[in-house]
């Protein structure tokens, strides 16, 4: 009997410590909004990595001309790690004021807690279409960072040498007429292969290269692939030859490259012609070599009927919570407004971010790298496939399924009937 | 209850929280969850056994597991011989003796994931290289097929790991009294009937602590097998913990991954509790 009286008495003092521990944080951390009076503070959760440090120079500089509100920024990276630690976040009550959804999944999944946009001046001003992902009914539940896109990013002096024109290259024939070509000449041009394809990457091929031949069967819209049954593959053949190309004159072996080696030990070191890869990588390459990263360009993926397209979208958009005060609401809003609207926002995002911007009113002149002057223009024209795959069925279905069936079919694993046969089972079974 | 006083409890109670905190706490709502439609935010539905019952159809889940079971028996026998061959030689009376035990155990105090990283490099890019340069086919395109990720895997670990090991079977093999090996020599007998009779008995406990670290570390492998393979060629080197966080992460499916991890969680129990329960048996008291 004695001994569990002690023991209680030691839970008692240990449990003692922890709280007034734990006590004494909350009250420094969570209490200052109200003690105050009007002075708001909010909290950003992003997952960028990429544009971290500019994003929060923008930030303290909206902090400098609203002294009345302070923000927090807080960033966690990559598609896998951004994900949980929101959801965490929101399961343990710690919600941040500002967040991202990236599709319609999570829009679906975050809906009690997304406030309408509808009114602020950055929704107003969303480029068309920009918005499908994120609208439901009347109401605008999110606004896009930015537009982004790809294709087959190419080395213009290699063209040159090789005597291709790269604005000849329309239809799949012109494409395999130019990569004949060029790799007739690889001793001259001295490079190891016409492209890189990672096929360690599953999202290159799963999400990006069947987006391009998935897209036309759903009209360009991700709602429209969002709410499919089914997908029927109705240019897999396309999508076959297209992948077959790149596999057959990519610097090997395929199956183990991935998209560092790709971007940087094999574009950005001159050994391959081209890769299909979107405007992001411009930055690693301008890293490795700043005279090619002003020599290179975009070439569309030829899809039949859509020849000169290039895929572009939204990867993603800010939420304001709509769990927060009133004041912080509003707060939100009027953050967002200003870093898309104002011209010192404006400024930022187009040469700070190097975002393409998704709003109207932007000097696209200031655009400086060639990728993204060239996504730009092609969407500018009008001439672009939607992006549908943050409308693929969530499994993941693009890298899980469909990328890594494409890995077996590369392996010799699978034909490709097997392929876009258990690909839309996959889909029906989701769905 | 003699050693049971005040200071004993004292002791003790920080880990018992944090151990029930972090571990038991989590396990009970674990399984509580497996049985709703949880999503990471709200559970609203319970659905009985259903993720228990669509778990043994899944492919990818039992694949997973299988070449974990695959991998671990291969790591297991091979850490344990590299482990005992690294200790025998390390107490022998070599000069290098102790530089030699630096260096073995330094793999292990690297991180599994940039481990991982490095391996990857040498597979990828050294094998490849040499392999062009000698001219042999086998070393080139490593980890794009299924055969060399497993076995890349396995190198990986058993690199990192042996280290360790070694340092095990170090302590019981200095414990073993001098008068029995002088006296067996006495007797005649030669190194190999020396090892089997009379050490490799009486390192018998160290098997069973041994045996037990790599059982459950190769079957909880996760980090290594991130950075190295992530899984690839087309999923087929995804171990089960990564099954599981991809089930529940990337597909969203908390629950159904939580199901996972509770079945995973019995398995891994089961084997090692059954594997120190045959090892203390065979144990050799002194």
């Amino acid at each position: 009997m004695k001994n569990k009286k002690f023991l209680f008495l030691s839970l008692a003092f240990v449990l003692s410590i922890l709280l007034a521990a734990c006590g004494s944080e909350d009250s420094s951390s969570g209490d200052t909004e109200t003690a105050e009076g009007d002075k708001v503070s909010i909290e950003i959760f992003q997952g960028k990595v990429e544009f971290k440090d500019q994003f929060e120079d923008l930030v303290a500089k909206y902090e400098e001309e609203n002294p009345n509100v302070s923000i927090t920024v807080e960033t966690v990276g990559g598609g896998t790690d951004y994900a949980p630690v929101l959801k965490s976040a929101f399961s343990s009550g710690d919600a941040p004021d500002i967040f991202n959804v990236t599709g319609p999944q999570d829009v679906i999944d975050y809906k009690e807690y997304l406030t309408d946009l509808s009114d602020t001046a950055a929704a107003q001003a969303a480029l068309e279409g920009t918005l499908t992902a994120v609208t439901d009914g009347d109401q605008i539940l999110g606004l896009p960072f930015n537009q982004e896109g790809y294709g087959l990013v190419y080395n213009k002096r290699i063209f040159e040498e090789a005597g291709v024109n790269a604005e000849e290259i329309l239809t799949f024939e012109d494409l395999e007429e130019a990569v004949k070509t060029i790799d007739g000449m690889k001793e001259e041009l001295g490079i190891e292969g016409v492209f890189a394809l990672p096929g360690k990457e599953a999202w290159v091929m799963g999400d990006h290269l069947a987006n391009a031949f998935l897209a036309p069967e759903f009209n360009n819209d991700i709602m429209e692939a969002f709410n499919a049954e089914t997908v029927t593959f109705e240019r897999g053949d396309e999508m076959k030859r297209f992948l077959d190309l790149q596999a057959e004159y990519s610097v090997g072996p395929v199956l183990s490259l991935d998209y560092s080696q790709q971007v940087e030990e094999n574009f950005s070191l001159e050994r391959v012609a081209m890769i299909q890869q979107g405007n992001w990588v411009y930055p690693s390459v301008q890293q490795m070599d700043e005279e090619l990263a002003q020599n290179i360009g975009m070439l569309p993926i030829p899809v039949e009927g859509l020849e000169g397209r290039l895929p572009v979208g939204v990867p993603n958009n800010w939420a304001v919570n709509n769990e927060g005060s009133e004041a912080e609401i509003q707060a939100s809003k009027d953050f967002l407004d200003w870093m898309y609207t104002s011209e010192e926002g404006k400024r930022a995002v187009l040469e700070d971010f190097k975002f393409i911007p998704a709003y109207e009113g932007y000097d696209t002149e200031m655009i400086s790298d060639p990728l993204s002057k060239d996504v730009y223009t092609y969407s500018e024209a009008g001439n672009t496939i939607g992006w549908i795959f943050g409308g693929y069925p969530s499994n993941p279905w693009g890298t899980d399924v469909m990328g890594s069936n494409m890995q077996r079919y590369l392996a010799d694993d699978m034909t490709w009937e097997e392929v876009v046969e258990d690909s839309i089972a996959k889909w029906e079974e989701k769905r | 209850m003699r050693n049971r006083d005040l200071a004993f409890w004292l002791f003790l109670t920080p880990v018992l929280l944090g151990l029930g905190l972090v571990v038991i706490v989590p396990l009970i709502y674990g399984t509580i969850y497996s049985f709703t439609n949880w999503n990471g935010l709200t559970a609203d539905k319970f659905v009985g056994l259903e993720h228990y019952i669509n778990l043994f159809q899944d492919k990818g889940f039992l694949n997973s597991i299988w070449f974990t079971i695959k991998f671990s028996v291969v790591t297991v026998f091979l850490l344990n011989f590299f482990g005992l061959s690294l200790a025998l030689l390390v107490t022998r009376k070599l000069k290098s003796a102790n530089f030699l035990r630096t260096i073995f155990f330094m793999p292990n105090l690297i991180g599994g994931l940039i481990l991982g990283f490095i391996w990857q490099f040498i597979f990828v890019s050294v094998f490849d290289d040499v392999g062009q340069l000698l001219g042999v086919e086998s070393l080139q395109g490593w980890l794009a097929t299924t055969a060399t990720g497993f076995w890349g895997l396995v190198i990986l670990t058993v690199w990192q790991m042996s280290g360790y090991i070694m340092i095990i079977y170090i302590a019981y093999l200095q414990n073993i009294p001098n008068e029995l090996i002088e006296s067996s020599k006495i007797d005649g007998a030669n190194s190999f009937q020396r090892f089997r009779s009379i050490t490799f008995p009486l390192v018998a406990p160290a098997f069973t602590v041994s045996m037990f670290l790599t059982l459950s570390t190769s079957f909880k492998m996760y980090d290594q097998n991130l950075s190295l393979t992530n899984g690839g060629p087309f999923e087929s080197t995804q171990m089960v913990a990564m099954n599981i966080v991809r089930t529940a992460f990337g597909a969203n499916e908390m629950a159904y991954g939580q199901a996972k991890a509770v079945v995973f969680f019995i398995i891994v129990a089961v084997i090692s509790l059954t594997q120190v329960y045959y090892n203390k048996k065979r144990e050799v008291d002194m």
